[in-house]
């Protein structure tokens, strides 16, 4: 039976590594409520044609057209009312999500249900994030309202490298079930068993 | 005996540091801060480091299977989260 991958947000680090984790073998479940705006195509894995469609959905479809993979694709907002739904029948849930609600509403329903739940997570300065597995992850708050997202392009590098970080961890985890933290910052990336 | 790893405006590199297992959070700032400014951290030495520099940091604490503590001086990781 083949694995059902949910990746829950695919915005920057999820885009990314859900393209990184295209040729994997696994069934992808796309969940994304919010749409692909002119902003995103800076630091996100999304191409000008993919303007104004939802962002999973234009991930299902620049999946299909690009590489000829197929997923499925949520334009829904998770919250405790449909956690269940969208991730019925998950062997892994990847959580590249932008706020802690919907972080916290994961890590929820992963620990009621046993199912594997990986978490990735960035600072607002765009130089330091983790990759972290739901046993050891708590979910950080914002420093202050309206706190900058990381949109803009130069932080595109380091978007990157903690994307693969992200599906590396997921690589590892389809591979033997391994589960590998990882902290990235600009001294590079250590992984931690 | 616990491994201490501090990021620092992006770069994070790690130490050994003598402390008590509960060792609180305000006290793990102040000495993640003169460890710092006094080179005691491989690669992070900063000379001036205000003694603020952590306030706003969070401590990740795991028991290592050795029977030891890593912890984690971080910034932190919301990537935005929504108001």
């Amino acid at each position: 039976m083949t694995l059902r991958i949910v990746f829950c947000g695919v915005g920057a680090l999820g885009s990314g590594a859900v393209v990184l984790c295209r040729s994997l073998g696994v069934e992808l479940r796309l969940v994304d409520l919010d749409r692909v705006e002119s902003k995103n195509l800076a630091a996100q894995a999304f191409v000008k044609l993919s303007l104004g469609k939802n962002k999973a959905e234009a991930m299902k479809l620049q999946l299909a057209n690009f590489w000829g993979v197929k997923a499925e694709a949520l334009g829904v907002r998770v919250g405790a009312e449909n956690v269940a739904a969208v991730c019925a029948g998950a062997g892994l849930i990847v959580d590249a999500f932008d706020n802690r609600a919907s972080r916290e509403v994961l890590s929820a329903h992963a620990r009621a249900t046993g199912t594997p739940l990986v978490h990735a997570a960035m600072a607002g300065d765009g130089r330091f994030g983790l990759v972290r597995w739901d046993e050891r992850f708590t979910a950080d708050a914002e420093d202050h309202a309206g706190q900058a997202t990381c949109e803009g392009g130069e932080h595109l590098p380091f978007i990157g490298l903690l994307a693969a970080a992200l599906a590396r961890a997921v690589q590892d985890f389809v591979t033997d079930g391994t589960r590998r933290d990882a902290l990235v910052s600009r001294s590079g990336m250590s992984t931690l068993a | 005996m616990a491994t201490l790893n501090i990021t620092w405006n992006g770069i994070s590199a790690d130490t050994d540091v003598n402390v008590e297992y509960g060792v609180s959070d305000r006290d793990l700032k102040r000495i993640a801060v003169e460890l710092v400014r006094s080179g005691g951290v491989a690669g992070l030495h900063i000379k001036d480091l205000q003694g603020e520099a952590f306030a706003n940091y969070v401590v990740d604490r795991f028991d290592t299977p050795a029977g030891g503590q890593r912890l984690f001086l971080r910034p932190k990781v919301p990537f935005g989260a929504r108001r």
